[in-house]
This record gives structure tokens, C-alpha cells and sequence, in this order.
């Protein structure tokens, strides 16, 4: 009995020592590979379950615009019908062709469970709607500001929250040009207009001092500050805080020196909790960082040899006091990439092309809630809002793909 | 008509044309952000609402409908009083308290976060007032309210019932509780939660508890049909108490753990115990089929009472705000409740079985029918819930996931090693050595030694 005791001593003895040298060797696997392809950064999963489905057979067009105010309500804007073929909106059809489906209204509120709460948007009395809808953002009285990016819009309006009209700012239609061959009015930017805008992307609105700041645009090439209140506009400026220039620059060439012009579209322009703005030089592929006054701080470069419409397309500040990392969404690479704000060092990326949930076609807008969660919008025939839940700091590769439920 | 009563009648057709009445729909979610700090013989309540929430109200305005700040005093106030002082009952030792004065109320911005904490809440309540250029709708706004009744002592147990659910259709309340100790405790309450006693007495927290755990497992159809599976072909009792010992023990174990965050807190996790849970239930009407042995029954059992322990955590995991300071005795409570509730179910299931089998039916096929029939439902919720569970991918078999393995294997190995050694030194122990026997052993041992 004594000599069976020893043995199944002996061998539960032996069994733990192989297993802690092989923790011992696991642990030194890890520790190489959080020291090489790892980094530490905040880490998401996608999910897929939210929003609920819209009611009233309702689809999205692209969606260029999203935001989440202080009660981590989701507020998107997209094209709707505009973008919608005729086999997506059988419904609006006359007569209808189909029982599905007609186009959202451009304006969608929800709540943080993901249920549709409001729908407003369009043309009404007294305001006009923008020919292409662009950009959102609800300030810090709760009212709705949203942009334009049709050929026409030299303007920008504002809603309470439930859609009603409160002033808008710039006139429609004012930098009409010449008619073109096929008979459309044709359009310059004028970038030292102070009373109308050129195509504006985004609105950030500064609670500190009432400003709002535009990122103006996809005609101009310049980011304007007006009086949130009144309208009247304060400032603006071009790249590296220069007097804004509309002359043509032809393509981005990453081989080039740096243009000292934004390129269109300036895309957006979000003011951080330290006073520092960050400016989205889409096509340029680079985020430039100026003081509120327009000073220019410095600039950094992503993925610098994305060509055509360009690599920063939009960015969000995380969530914790210090704003320590910022998201980008990166469009034409069709990823998310997460920076350290102080350095502007991009940590990780993650999102590849695709329709299923974590991919993207055309990742165009991006918010953060309270909690650290991401929002993303898609344009072209993306369509959609995807919420990626926040995890957490840890450690990530490098490139990450898409961030399916893992833990 | 003098000029002096027409200049009245003017003005007061000018008031009350601009003070346009509030009347919106009922707001869908309403989040309500509350402290609450007895603070020597003042109890002191501070209360933040949305406006919209604020219904009926007679709103002075200026144009474009913005709330004209220099007259909005005596509507905030109406509407602290109205939607929130008289609606709120506070409790000192089960005595409401009447004597309330309303010290503060003022309306802020949407995007004002000074409700993070007590002091900052006090110190924006003392502040200066929004600028009367502020262009605010209603809607838009917040009510902020500082509410003080008077209290015996600050170290009174004091309760609230919000009555806060006319507000919106679905009300949140996000309760935090100051104690004079400098501790705080928060609740999340819905809707209409009743009394909630923020500091329970032992026996409060316990009674709570136990009913809670009875309700729970009266309603948990999937723990019953696993009871029935225990039970078709157990039925003495001595058999049955090993066996219900087994279960509750643990099931004890891992709902306690669970409380103190030693579970997986991952997506997966919930998914993956309520597969087991109706694999459970399948397994042992198989068992019941193949009529296997039952002497090992407690052992199965007790595994798969953990997994039952994890199920009922889910349950317990938003009411243990309820417990106060008596948290364990809370987990304990809840699981006498489920004790009893099984006890009673035990107390009906098992004279029913043994008037089936002894009038209807004879005991092997009853038992293969029920078994049968159980495993057939069974079936179906592994199958559904396991379709959930697959939708989370498995991990990468990588270096981390490996050491995780390695890791749960040694605990496993030293769990093992305990339990045997434990074995062994009671066996022992009950055999007794005589000292003839005795002696033996131990110059045995000691030769051994010595050749060694």
C-alpha cells in the first residue's frame, strides 16, 4: 500500500513539474511576443447585433455622419433614397414594384440599446436642406448641426433634437460658376468667403467658448470658426495655419513635398479637451494639429501612400480625461487605426475590406460613446453603422482584422 | 379703465402669452442621476433630470422658443415639486420623512458633468446660474434639484421609494448612497422598484434573499426538469439527501464565487453554462435510460451543480446591490431560498412518482417515458443555446491560450493531489492501525529509510 502511495505521489509530483516548466516556457513565448508584433492599445470587438432592425422597412443610404451625445444617444445622417438603387427602395416606387423597401429618413437617433428613438430630416420651411447631406454633431445645448456636400451647399444648418429648425448659416447655391457642356452649373470654392461655406464635411462645436468649428470642405480648403450662437464667423485658415488658397493642386503625390494647402476634402476638424484641433487633410493623408487660434502645431502622415480620396478620413478621441488615443477611420484602406494622441504614432489597425460584421466599405465616420465603445459609419454602398465594444487596454497586434466576439 | 389697470392687464397678457405651456409625449427612456448623504440631522437629496421628462408645465419663453432664463425660476421649481419632492418617499428606520425643503434648483446643460460626484454636484448647485443669453429649449435642458429633509441621525438605516415612473416609459435610476463613514454604494433601480432599503438589516437582506432564491427556482424550468432527472429513479431519502446535499454544496460554491468576479466575465461565458445546464438535463435522463449505476450519482451531480450555481449567478447578479453590507449572507440566503423551493418541489414530485409507478405505470418503463420525454426537451435547448455558443469562434490555439491550459491543469493536478492526500489520511485514520500493526509499519518505513 506504502509503495502505491509513493508512486501516485511521485507522479502527481512529476506531473506538476512538467507543467510549471512548461508554464515556465509559455510564459517566455508570450512575453517575446508582447515585446515583438504586440502592442499595448485599447482592444474592441464588433457587435453584431446592434442597431435593431428599422421599423417601417426602412434601409440606409450612405451614411456620412455620425455622432453620440451626453446621453450616449447614436445620432447618424445619410443619403437615403439619393443612394438607394430602384431594387432597394421598391416601396417608394411609383407604384410600388415591391414590399420592401424605402429609404430612412436622414436622420436617425439611437439609443444605447440600439433602438431607433427619433427619425427626422429634409427639406422644410424656412431652411434649405442640403442637396448631399454630410457630417454630424450635437453640441453641448443638444442641438443637431449638419453639413453639406452637394454641389450647392455653401451652408450649414441647426435642429433642436427633434428636428425643428433653429437658423442656418451661408446661403445655397452662391459660388455657381459657369454651366459645363452637359448644361449643370459648375462651382469655384471660395475660401475667404465669411458669410457662405464650400461643401462643409463636419461641424465640432467648442462647449468652452461657444465656437463651432468647420471643416470646410469638399469645395474650400479651409477650417472656418464661427460664433455657435449668432453664426457670425471669427477665423479660418488653411494648412499650416496659411491664408487659404483655392488653387487647383492637382493629384496627391506622396512623393512630393508636403502640400502647403489642404487638399479637398478637409474633412473634419475635432477639438480635443486640451485646446488642440485636429484637421483631417483627406486626400493629403495627413492629420494636422493647430492651436484654437490657427496656429499650426504639427502634422503627421497615415499610410501616406493611399492615393485618390485619401487615408484620414475621419477622426474620435477616446474617452478617458486625457483623450490618450485617437481613432481614425481610414476609408480608402477600409480600416480602423487607433493613434497615441501625444505622438500621433499609430499603435494598431484593425477592420480589412468586407460586408460582414468588423469589415468595411468605405469606413467614413467615427464617434466614441461614454463607455469607450466606437461607432462607425459607411459610405458608398457600405450603408450601415457598426458599434465596436470597448475591452479594455491589452495587448493587440499590430493589425488586427476584423474584431469578431472573442472573449 | 385707469392707465394703471390697463398697463397691469397689458403686462399680464404679455406674461402669460410667453409663458407657453410644455407638453410633449411621455419620453421613451428617462435617466434620473441621484446622491443621497445623511449628513449629521440633515438628510440630503440631489436629484438630475432631463426636462423633457417635465411635462404640463406652464414655461416662460423667449423667442425661437428658448427658454427665457431671467423668469424660469418659479417654473423649476413647480417642476421639482410636482414631478419630483412630492413623488420621492424617503424612510429613516421605516418612519417616512415629511419635513423636506427644497434648497436649490437650477436648470444646466445638456453636456454639464458635474453629477460625476457628490461635491462637484453641490458646488454646480451653489454656482452661478446659466448666462441669460444661454439659447436653451426645454427639451434640452436638465433640472438639476437639491432636495434636504430633516433626519434623527445620520447613522439612521434609511430607504427610498422614487416613485419616479411617471417620468418616461422605461425610468433608470442611478442611486448613489454617501455613508457618514465615507463609503459609497451605488443602485441602479427601474421603473418602479417598490421600497428599496439601502442599508438592510441583516434579516431584511436575508428575508429578501431567501424569497428571491424561492422564486427563482419555482420559475427555472430547466433546474426543475434537472430535479426530476435526479429524482426518477432516486427516491428514497437517504439516497436523496446525499444527492440534494451534493447539488446545493456545489452549486453553493460557484454562485459565490461568481459574486466575488471568479468567473469568466467574457460574452461566451453565459452561453456556454446555459449549454451545459441543458446538457445536464440530457445526460442524466440518459442515465435514467440505460439504467446505469446510481452509486457515483452525488459525484455527477455535484459537477454539474456547479455549472447550475454559475446559471442561478446570472440571475442573482443585478439584485445584490440589494444586499447592502451582508453580502454573503445575501448568497447564503438566496441559496436557502433555492433549498426550500426544491424542497418543495421534492415534496410533490416524489409521492406523484411513486403513485405513478405503483397505479399506472411500472417503474422501469414510467422512468424510461419520463426520462425520455425530458431528454427530448432537453435536447432541443442544448441544440438551441449550443447554436449561440458557436456563434463566439474558438480561441487561437496560440501560446497564451496554451499557458491558460497549463495553468488550469496544474490547478486541477494540485486539486487532485489535495483531495487524494485528504483520502489517504482519512482512510488511515478509520482503519486504525493497532500497535502491533503499527510498529511494524513504522519499522518498515524506518529500515526503508535507512537502506535508502
Amino acid at each position: 500500500m506504502a509503495r502505491r502511495h509513493l508512486r501516485v505521489g511521485a507522479l502527481l509530483v512529476i506531473t506538476l513539474g512538467v507543467l510549471a516548466a512548461a508554464d515556465m516556457l509559455l510564459q517566455q513565448a508570450v512575453d517575446a511576443q508582447t515585446n515583438g508584433g504586440m502592442v499595448r492599445a485599447p482592444r474592441f470587438e464588433v457587435d453584431p447585433l446592434w442597431p435593431k432592425p428599422l421599423p417601417n422597412h426602412w434601409v440606409l443610404g450612405s451614411t456620412i455622419g455620425v455622432w453620440v451625445d451626453e446621453r450616449d444617444h447614436v445620432w447618424i445622417i445619410h443619403r437615403s433614397s439619393a443612394t438607394l438603387s430602384n431594387n432597394e427602395k421598391g416601396l417608394e416606387l411609383k407604384p410600388p414594384t415591391g414590399e420592401c423597401c424605402a429609404g430612412a429618413p436622414p436622420v436617425l437617433e439611437f439609443d444605447p440599446n440600439g433602438n431607433l428613438v427619433s427619425s427626422w430630416g429634409g427639406p422644410g420651411q424656412g431652411y434649405e436642406w442640403p442637396q448631399s447631406n454630410h457630417g454630424i454633431f450635437v453640441d453641448h445645448q443638444g442641438n443637431v448641426w449638419i453639413g453639406g456636400n452637394g454641389a450647392g451647399d455653401s451652408h450649414i444648418l441647426k435642429f433642436t433634437r427633434s428636428g425643428k429648425f433653429i437658423a442656418q448659416y451661408g446661403k445655397a447655391g452662391v459660388h455657381r460658376g459657369p454651366t459645363n457642356a452637359e448644361g449643370l452649373s459648375t462651382y469655384a470654392g471660395n475660401s475667404n468667403d465669411r458669410q457662405n461655406f464650400g461643401r462643409v464635411a463636419k461641424i465640432f462645436v467648442d462647449p468652452r467658448d461657444n465656437e463651432a468649428f468647420i471643416a470646410d470642405g469638399y469645395l474650400n480648403k479651409r477650417v472656418a470658426v464661427l460664433d455657435a450662437n449668432t453664426g457670425m464667423m471669427k477665423r479660418y485658415w488653411g494648412a499650416y495655419g496659411n491664408k487659404p488658397d483655392d488653387t487647383n493642386l492637382g493629384p496627391y503625390n506622396p512623393d512630393a513635398p508636403p502640400a502647403q494647402q489642404f487638399r479637398n476634402p478637409v474633412h473634419c476638424a475635432n477639438l480635443a479637451n486640451d485646446g488642440l484641433l485636429y484637421v483631417c487633410d483627406r486626400a493629403n493623408d495627413r492629420i494636422q494639429v493647430f492651436q484654437k487660434d490657427g496656429k499650426f502645431v504639427k502634422e503627421q502622415f497615415i499610410a501616406r501612400r493611399s492615393l485618390g480620396e485619401g487615408s484620414v478620413w475621419d477622426i474620435a478621441f477616446s474617452r478617458d480625461q486625457q483623450q490618450t488615443y485617437i481613432f481614425l477611420a481610414d476609408g480608402r484602406n477600409h480600416k480602423v487605426r487607433i493613434l497615441r494622441r501625444d505622438t500621433l504614432e499609430e499603435l494598431t489597425a484593425f477592420g480589412d475590406g468586407g460586408r460582414q460584421p468588423g469589415l468595411f466599405y468605405g469606413v467614413h465616420s467615427i464617434a466614441t460613446d461614454s463607455k469607450g465603445n466606437l461607432y462607425t459609419t459607411e459610405t458608398y454602398e457600405g450603408k450601415r453603422i457598426q458599434k465596436f465594444i470597448y475591452r479594455g487596454i491589452g495587448n493587440v497586434p499590430r493589425t488586427q482584422g476584423a474584431l469578431w466576439p472573442r472573449s | 379703465m385707469s392707465l394703471r389697470v390697463l398697463a397691469v392687464a397689458t403686462i399680464t397678457l404679455v406674461i402669460a402669452a410667453s409663458a407657453r405651456p410644455i407638453a410633449h409625449d411621455i419620453p421613451n427612456d428617462v435617466i434620473v442621476h441621484a446622491f443621497l448623504k445623511p449628513d449629521g440631522q440633515r438628510l440630503h437629496l440631489l436629484v438630475r433630470v432631463p426636462l423633457e421628462a417635465m411635462r404640463d408645465m406652464d414655461v416662460p419663453q423667449r423667442d425661437r422658443g428658448y427658454l427665457d432664463l431671467t423668469r424660469v425660476d418659479d417654473a423649476l421649481r413647480t417642476a421639482a415639486t410636482v414631478w419630483i419632492a412630492r413623488e420621492v418617499a424617503l424612510y429613516e428606520e421605516d418612519t417616512r420623512l415629511g419635513n423636506l425643503e427644497i434648497v436649490a434648483v437650477r436648470v444646466s446643460l445638456p453636456s454639464d458633468t458635474s453629477f460625476r460626484a457628490y461635491d462637484t454636484a453641490v458646488a454646480h448647485l451653489r454656482g452661478p446660474r446659466l448666462p441669460e443669453s444661454t439659447d436653451l429649449y426645454w427639451e434640452q435642458g436638465i433640472l438639476d434639484v437639491w432636495l434636504e429633509y430633516a433626519i434623527s441621525s445620520d447613522t439612521s438605516r434609511f430607504a427610498i421609494n422614487p416613485g419616479l415612473r411617471p417620468l418616461g416609459q422605461r425610468v433608470t435610476i442611478a442611486l448613489r448612497l454617501l455613508t457618514p463613514d465615507g463609503r459609497e454604494r451605488a443602485f441602479e433601480l427601474h421603473d418602479d422598484p417598490g421600497i428599496v432599503r439601502l442599508d438592510p438589516r441583516w434579516h431584511q437582506a436575508a428575508a429578501r434573499f431567501v424569497h428571491s432564491g424561492f422564486e427563482h427556482i419555482l420559475g427555472g424550468i430547466d433546474h426543475l426538469l434537472f430535479l426530476l432527472c435526479l429524482v426518477i429513479p432516486l427516491r428514497r431519502v437517504r439516497m436523496l439527501v446525499i444527492v440534494v446535499t451534493s447539488f446545493t454544496v456545489a452549486h453553493s460554491v460557484t454562485l459565490i464565487a461568481a459574486a466575488y468576479n471568479l468567473g469568466p466575465g467574457g460574452l461566451w461565458f453565459p452561453p456556454l453554462v446555459e449549454t451545459l445546464i441543458a446538457t445536464s438535463i440530457v445526460y442524466m435522463s440518459l442515465e435514467n435510460i440505460v439504467s446505469a449505476s446510481l452509486a457515483h450519482r452525488w459525484l455527477i451531480t455535484f459537477a454539474f451543480g456547479l455549472v447550475h450555481g454559475f446559471g442561478f449567478s446570472f440571475a442573482l447578479r443585478e439584485s445584490l446591490q440589494f444586499a447592502g453590507s451582508h453580502l454573503l449572507l445575501s448568497l447564503v440566503s438566496f441559496n436557502v431560498g433555492v433549498e426550500l423551493g426544491q424542497l418543495l418541489v421534492l415534496a410533490a414530485i416524489v409521492p406523484a412518482l411513486n403513485l405513478l409507478f405503483r397505479f399506472v405505470v411500472a417503474e422501469r418503463l414510467g422512468t424510461i417515458i419520463l426520462s425520455v420525454i425530458v431528454a427530448h426537451t432537453a435536447w432541443h435547448w442544448m441544440t438551441e443555446r449550443g447554436a449561440r455558443l458557436l456563434e463566439f469562434p474558438l480561441p487561437a490555439l496560440d501560446a497564451v491560450l496554451l499557458l491558460w491550459l497549463v495553468r488550469a491543469a496544474m490547478v486541477l493536478v494540485a486539486v487532485a493531489a489535495v483531495v487524494w492526500v485528504a483520502r489517504v489520511l482519512l482512510r488511515r485514520k478509520a482503519e486504525g492501525p493497532g500497535p502491533a500493526e503499527a510498529g511494524r509499519y513504522v519499522r518498515e518505513q524506518v529500515g526503508r529509510s535507512v537502506r535508502l
